[in-house]
């Protein structure tokens, strides 16, 4: 078999906005007849008419000049931010929809998933459904029939297996549905976003089953997930798409650290030449302040092993006070993690300054803000610097095979010990 | 670029083809088909307390509607054949036709969810819902059969033994084309202009009372007999009775009139179909 199984050459897709016809034929055919008979003006789309004139010519390209190949046996993540023309990409390539211009050529059966449950209907038994949604993903009734059981009993459902699935649970309905497209077994595999449906212990079984898939079986697989982590754990490649158009392609750790880069709207740093110009009132002013990660041992990006250094400078526009700082530790939904004070300090006229470490692998991931305010006397509010900085930490989890979000707000390591205390002897 | 040479399987471009199924293709889809067919019978039944006992019901109880309006109180005459077996005849057909049609028209409003997420030969949609309509017909035609042998032997219609009763097929063969045909054109434009539904709605009611399903052809005043004639589901709907029953009006003519009709139809709209099909998952 060659080595390049897929290979996608200048493609383009256009989508018009607005709409693309008037939507009634008795309108199109007057339009129709204004414009191809008459040599009119398009009554629809007049300049004072009810559709907006730009509106016509206006259009969006969901893909832009994209060329990649995939080899047999690649694991591929397409990453990229929402309305980047990921999933447009991939329902290209699984035949749904037609470029606009350009070729994606293959090799191979190729199978989709864009959606867990395509093809079931609510009235028919969970057998049923198994083999018509299988039939619809392209299998044979041998092959479901060989796979039946398998199936069965991947979903945990074999007690209402004859029973229509309107009366299951929804988790009992996603856990059929995914069940049947784990045992597809073409050529290419597709995948858009199923991870996100189930509970963690599905979850977990779904990815130990498309790991199964990708690494026992050789298969090659495209993967669309919004979890970095699951990128990095399952595909060996990456292709990043950014509003259209084809970033980077390559290594999965060095194209998810680019893209994790760009993507973490952070205010890491605030600083201010002259005190008229800076936040703050007759007694304070903030000079600069700036959250200083220590990433030189990791990556690009700051993630939850990331020690992190808040450091500030402030003019003290006053003699002989006691002053003390407090950091407020936010999410990004406003809860409070922590407000930490530090120790107050006698100081005079000048700049103030001070730094507080929070250290790495004690906040959860997340996004999350940091305000400052300055006391007097340990009691006199001086100053309150809101949301002075903010950014966001990623996900990193080693030897554990969930990508669920992680939950609580800190996730500390404590020491924590676990071991065998004593032996039930037979 | 590393061994790109070599034979691609497949090749997606802007290009929409005619002919864009190949036989093998569909075949590799065939049990999509049966499975589709099997899920159109069961969804017609369930929860329901007759169950598949509707097959014959529906026609049975149009039969009796029939008689009493159309019979009894209309008057109109059913030539020389008794009632029961003229109008039956002309209901199981009819049935067999609108049911195919309205069925296959609603193509890709039905399967919008489906075909926005799965690539499979879009045309096995429209074939599940003919297929299923010509068994449900079969089941029908039988008892169709059943009666007009209960009607030989003890009310005296005399049948029509000969060659011209193995043309009868042909007349559902090419009711069921024209069906699927008119069907599949009229998916297309549906999807596009949703006003056409309704059209469509009145459009099957009205072709009723030009197709000799309440009347024969014979009925009709010579004067404005041609608008029933040029309905092309008329050849075939004589042709039908006067196979099977002896009866019906028809000329080679008229028969090969209809008979181009339903193949260029049919051809035609195959071809739209799928030129258009990939392209309309942008507009549904």
């Amino acid at each position: 078999m060659p080595d390049v199984v897929i290979e996608v050459e200048n493609l383009f897709k256009m989508y018009r906005l607005g709409t693309i016809s008037t939507g009634s034929f008795r309108r199109d055919l007057q339009r129709w007849w204004t414009t191809y008979v008459l040599k009119k003006q398009d009554p629809y789309f007049q300049l004072d008419g009810e559709f907006n004139p730009a509106a016509q010519h206006q259009s969006i390209l969901a893909l832009q000049d994209i060329n990649f190949q995939v080899r047999h046996g690649d694991v591929m993540g397409i990453i990229g931010s929402n309305g980047s023309g990921k999933s447009t990409l991939l329902k290209i390539i699984s035949r749904i929809v037609r470029p606009t211009s350009g070729t994606v050529k293959g090799r191979g059966k190729i199978s989709s998933l864009l959606e867990v449950g395509t093809g079931f209907h609510k009235e028919l038994t969970g057998r049923e459904n198994i083999y018509i949604s299988g039939y619809i993903l392209g299998m044979s009734k041998d092959e479901i029939r060989k796979k039946f059981d398998e199936i069965v009993a991947f979903s945990n459902v074999e007690k209402f297996i004859d029973t229509p699935v309107k009366r299951y649970s929804s988790g009992m309905y996603v856990r059929l549905a995914f069940a049947v497209a784990a045992h597809l077994e073409p050529d290419i595999l597709i995948v858009d976003e199923v991870l996100a449906v189930g509970d963690a212990d599905f979850q977990k079984k779904c990815l130990g089953k498309m790991r199964e898939v990708s690494q026992h079986s050789g298969r090659t697989i495209l993967f669309v997930s919004h979890s970095m982590q699951a990128v990095k754990t399952l595909c060996d490649k990456a292709l990043w798409l950014n509003q259209g158009k084809l970033k980077a392609i390559g290594d999965v750790n060095s194209v998810v650290n680019k893209y994790l880069a760009t993507t973490q709207q952070a205010k890491l740093k605030q600083h201010w030449h002259t005190p008229a110009e800076a936040p703050g009132n007759e007694w304070v002013r903030m000079k600069a302040v700036e959250l200083v990660p220590h990433q030189e041992v990791f990556e690009e990006y700051l993630d939850i092993r990331t020690p992190l250094t808040v450091k500030f400078q402030f003019w003290n526009m006053q003699d002989d006070v006691l002053l003390s700082v407090g950091l407020h530790l936010f999410t990004s939904n406003g809860e409070c993690i922590f407000n930490v004070p530090s120790p107050p300090a006698h100081c005079d006229k000048g700049i103030v300054e001070g730094e507080c470490m929070i250290p790495g692998n004690f906040l959860n991931d997340g996004s999350y803000y940091i305000s400052m305010v300055i006391v007097r006397d340990t009691s006199v509010e001086l100053f309150n610097f809101n949301e002075c900085l903010s950014f966001e930490l990623e996900d990193y989890r080693e030897n554990l095979q969930w990508y669920g979000k992680w939950w609580g707000a800190v996730r500390p390591k404590l020491p924590f010990r676990l071991k065998q205390a004593e032996l039930i002897l037979q | 670029m590393v061994s790109s040479n070599g034979k691609w399987d497949w090749e997606i471009s802007n290009k929409t083809s005619f002919w864009s199924h190949g036989v093998k293709e569909l075949w590799l889809y065939r049990h999509l088909l049966q499975g589709m067919v099997r899920r159109h019978f069961l969804l017609y039944y369930h929860q329901t307390v007759l169950g598949p006992l509707w097959v014959l019901l529906q026609p049975i109880l149009t039969l009796v509607t029939y008689m009493v309006v159309f019979n009894k109180l209309v008057g109109i005459s059913t030539g020389g054949l008794p009632p029961v077996v003229f109008y039956a005849s002309g209901i199981i057909l009819w049935n067999f036709f609108s049911d195919s049609f309205t069925g296959t028209s609603s193509t890709f409003r039905e399967n919008a969810e489906v075909f926005a997420k799965v690539y499979f030969p879009r045309i096995i949609m429209p074939v599940s819902v003919l297929s299923t309509h010509f068994l449900r017909f079969l089941i029908q035609l039988v008892m169709f059969l059943l009666v007009i042998v209960y009607y030989s032997v003890f009310q005296g219609l005399t049948l029509p033994f000969g060659v011209w009763m193995l043309a009868f097929p042909f007349a559902i063969l090419f009711i069921g084309a024209m069906g699927l045909g008119l069907g599949l054109l009229f998916s297309v434009v549906t999807a596009k202009y949703r006003d056409m539904t309704n059209l469509v709605a009145l459009g099957i009611r009205l072709l009723l009372f030009v197709t000799p399903v309440i009347y024969p052809l014979v009925a009709i005043p010579e004067k404005t007999r041609w608008i029933v004639q040029l309905n092309p589901l008329t050849p075939l709907f004589e042709l039908f009775r006067l196979s099977l029953l002896g009866e019906g009006s028809l000329t080679p003519f008229q028969l090969l009139y209809s008979v181009l009709f339903t193949v260029l139809v049919l051809v035609g709209a195959v071809l739209f179909f799928n030129k258009q099909g990939d392209k309309l998952i942008d507009v549904i």
